[in-house]
C-alpha cells in the first residue's frame, strides 16, 4: 500500500520534475559541466558555508 | 561484572582491552566539549544517516533481485531511493571532509580516524562504481567499456573485470558494502576512543614552551576536555539525522526518479545502424578491430599495452587473462550454430576456414571497401559485385542473426547453464561506432569529462571530477598511454588524502587557511572575554 502510494506520488509529481529530458551542460572552452552536477556542487558550498556561520542551537552548558 | 580481576587467557585480555578502551559513557557519551557547537560537526552523522538509507534500499533490492528494478514501478522507486541516497552520502561525506580538513581532525594521535575516513572514501567511490556497472542498462555498459581501459592500464582489469555483471554484482551487493560498513565502524570507534578533535590554539603557539608554567596554554590536541560540556545525546541526533535524509531521499525519489536508458543490444545496433554492424563484423573476423589489436588481457598483440614511464607496462606485465579471439567469438562461432540448418552457410564458413590468411585478407579487405557504398533492401546488405569469397554471405547472414536477436544470446552462450558474464558483447559493441555515437548524445565522452555525468539531466558522479580533468590536460590529453598515467597519478594523488595528516606543508594549510576560526568563533570568543585556561588533563 505504501509502495503504490509512494509510486503514484512518484508518477505525479515525477511529470512535473523529469531529468530524462534534453541534457543541459555548460561549455565554456575546454571545460564542460552538466547542470546538475554544477548545482549539486554549488549546493555543497551553500551547505557548508552555512554550517560555517549559522549559529548552532542549544548552548545548555552544564559543568 | 567486575572489570578489574586479573584476566584470564586470551578472551579475558580482549575484554579488558575493550572495557578500557571503549567504557559505555564513552562508546554513548550524554556530553561532549562545549567547543563542538558548530552545524559544521553534524555532516558526519548525516554521512552515516545516508549509509544507512543507501545500505536499506539496496537490501530491498537485493531481495527482489537485480531485474526487478527495470520492470517494477515500486522497483523503480525503491532504485531512485538507492541513487538518492547514494548521491546524498557523497554530499554529506565530502562536506564533513571539508569540515575535518579546515578543522586539522588528525590532530592529537587521531591520525589513525583521518586515514581510516579517507580510506572509507575511496572504497566508497568503489562501491558506487560498481553499482553503476550493475545497472544493467545503457549506462553501465557505457561505462563498463569505458573503465576497462583504465582498470587494465593499470593491471587489475585483468581480475577485475568490469564486463562481468555477476562479478560487478557481487563485489557491489557483498563485498564492497561489507568492507565499507566495518571501515566506517572503525572510524566511528576511533573518533569514540580519542574524542572530537579540540580547537586549533587561538594564537600561533610560542616556541619552545615547556619552562612555561602555564604550558600548555593552548589545548593539547591528546589531552582530555574536562571544561565546560553541553548535552548531548548521540542516539537522538542519529535519528534526527535518518529522518532529514530519509524525508529528503523520498521526496528526491517522488520528484526526479532514476534513470534507466535502454541497454544496447546487438539487434537494437544492428537494426539502428547496420552499415555500422558490418563494418565492425569484418573488423573483427580479419582481427583488426580495436579489440582484436588490444593486447592484455584479451590477447597476444606484441608490443599492445599502455606503459606509465618508459617500458613499466603493469598491463603487460598481468599479461592475457581474458583471452579473446574475435574472429571466433563474434563471427565464427555465432554463425556456426546458424548454419546447422543452413547449407549455404555450411558451405562458406568451410571455404572461409580451409582458405590461406592471404586469402581471407583479400575477401575482407575487398569487402570492407565495398561497405562505403552499401544501401539495404528488406534489412540485408546490397554490395557492388567484386571478389568477396564466402564473406558476403557470411556478413548478410550474421546481419540477419543479429536483427532477429540471435546474436544475443549467441555472444554470451557457454558450456554453463547461466550467463552473467558480458565481456563479449561488450566488446564487440564498443568496437563500433553506434555505442559511442549515443554516449555523444548524452554528453558522456571523455573530451566530454564523460566520467562526471549521467544520462538526461541527472547529477552524476560530480566526486570523479579530478579523475576526469586529467583527462583535458595536455599531454596526457593526446597521450596514447594516458590510462596508464592517470591511474598512477590518481593513486599517487588518492595516498596523499589518506596520508594529509603526514604531509608537510599540506598538514599546515587548515593554521592558514584560518576556517577554524570561524568554525570555533564561541570557544575563542569565551576565551579571550574570560582570559580563561582550557581545561585539558592529559588522558592516561
Amino acid at each position: 500500500m505504501i509502495g503504490l502510494l509512494a509510486v503514484a506520488c512518484s508518477q505525479l509529481v515525477g511529470a512535473l520534475g523529469s531529468l530524462d529530458g534534453k541534457p543541459r551542460y555548460i561549455h565554456h572552452g575546454w571545460f564542460q559541466i552538466s547542470v546538475a552536477n554544477l548545482v549539486v556542487i554549488v549546493l555543497m558550498i551553500v551547505v557548508f558555508v552555512l554550517a560555517l556561520f549559522l549559529r548552532f542551537p542549544g548552548e545548555r552548558d552544564k559543568r | 561484572m567486575s572489570t578489574h580481576a586479573e584476566p584470564v587467557g586470551w578472551t579475558g585480555r580482549v575484554r579488558r582491552a575493550v572495557w578500557e578502551a571503549y567504557p559505555p559513557e564513552r562508546l554513548l557519551p550524554d556530553d561532549q566539549p562545549a567547543y563542538v557547537s558548530s552545524w559544521v560537526y553534524v555532516f558526519g552523522v548525516l554521512t552515516l544517516a545516508s549509509l544507512i538509507s543507501v545500505v536499506s534500499s539496496g537490501i530491498v533490492l537485493v531481495i527482489f533481485g537485480p531485474a526487478w528494478w527495470h520492470v517494477s514501478s515500486v522497483g523503480h522507486f525503491v532504485n531512485s531511493l538507492h541513487l538518492w541516497s547514494a548521491e546524498m552520502f557523497f554530499f554529506f561525506m565530502a562536506v564533513h571532509l571539508w569540515g575535518k580538513f579546515f578543522m586539522a581532525a588528525w590532530r592529537g594521535r587521531r591520525a589513525l580516524t583521518w586515514m581510516v575516513g579517507a580510506i572509507c572514501f575511496l572504497a566508497s567511490i568503489a562501491t558506487a562504481f560498481t553499482g553503476y556497472l550493475s545497472q544493467q542498462n545503457f549506462d553501465s555498459q557505457w561505462i563498463g567499456t569505458q573503465a576497462k581501459d583504465g582498470l587494465n592500464a593499470s593491471g587489475v582489469g585483468a581480475y577485475f573485470n568490469v564486463l562481468n555483471v555477476g562479478q560487478m554484482l557481487v563485489w557491489h551487493v557483498i563485498l564492497l558494502p561489507l568492507a565499507l560498513i566495518l571501515l566506517v565502524s572503525a572510524h566511528i570507534l576511533l573518533v569514540r576512543r580519542r574524542g572530537v578533535c579540540p580547537p586549533l590554539p587561538a594564537a600561533e603557539p610560542r616556541e619552545p614552551a615547556a619552562e612555561d608554567p602555564d604550558y600548555p596554554r593552548s589545548p593539547d590536541p591528546a589531552a582530555e576536555w574536562s571544561g565546560a560540556k553541553r548535552r548531548y545525546d548521540l542516539i537522538k541526533e542519529l535519528v534526527s539525522a535518518l529522518g532529514v535524509v530519509v524525508l529528503v531521499t523520498v521526496v528526491l525519489s517522488a520528484l526526479f526518479s532514476s534513470p534507466d536508458p535502454k541497454a544496447v543490444t546487438a539487434a537494437r545496433w544492428a537494426n539502428a545502424n547496420p552499415a555500422d554492424f558490418l563494418t565492425t563484423a569484418v573488423s573483427e573476423l580479419d582481427r583488426t578491430s580495436g579489440t582484436a589489436t588490444y593486447g592484455p588481457p584479451y590477447t597476444h598483440t606484441p608490443g599492445a599495452g599502455q606503459t606509465i614511464v618508459d617500458s613499466l607496462s603493469l598491463q603487460r606485465l598481468v599479461g592475457v587473462h581474458i583471452p579473446i579471439d574475435t574472429a571466433q567469438a563474434f563471427v565464427l562461432t555465432p554463425l556456426s550454430i546458424g548454419s546447422k540448418n543452413n547449407p549455404p552457410l555450411a558451405k562458406a564458413l568451410a571455404s572461409y576456414s580451409s582458405a590461406s590468411p592471404a586469402q581471407r585478407r583479400a575477401w575482407t579487405s575487398a569487402y570492407t571497401k565495398a561497405l562505403d557504398g552499401v544501401t539495404f533492401r528488406d534489412g540485408a546488405p546490397v554490395i557492388t559485385p567484386g571478389n568477396y569469397g564466402p564473406v558476403a554471405l557470411m556478413m548478410r547472414d550474421l546481419l540477419a542473426q543479429a536483427q532477429s536477436g540471435g546474436l544475443d544470446g549467441a555472444l554470451v552462450a557457454t558450456s554453463h547453464f547461466y550467463q552473467t558474464d558480458y565481456t563479449k558483447p561488450l566488446l564487440f559493441f564498443s568496437d563500433g561506432a553506434y555505442l559511442e555515437n549515443l554516449a555523444a548524445q548524452d554528453n558522456l565522452l571523455g573530451d566530454q569529462w564523460g566520467m562526471m555525468n549521467e544520462t538526461g539531466n541527472y547529477p552524476g558522479q560530480a566526486w570523479l571530477w579530478l579523475y576526469t580533468f586529467w583527462y583535458q590536460v595536455p599531454p596526457l590529453k593526446t597521450s596514447d598511454n594516458a590510462d596508464a598515467q592517470i591511474w598512477a597519478i590518481m593513486a599517487l594523488l588518492s595516498l596523499g588524502l589518506v596520508l594529509v595528516p603526514f604531509l608537510p606543508g599540506v598538514r599546515s594549510l587548515p593554521r592558514h587557511l584560518r576556517v577554524y576560526r570561524v568554525i570555533w568563533r564561541d570557544y575563542y570568543r569565551r576565551a579571550e572575554a574570560t582570559r580563561e585556561s582550557p581545561h585539558f588533563v592529559v588522558r592516561q
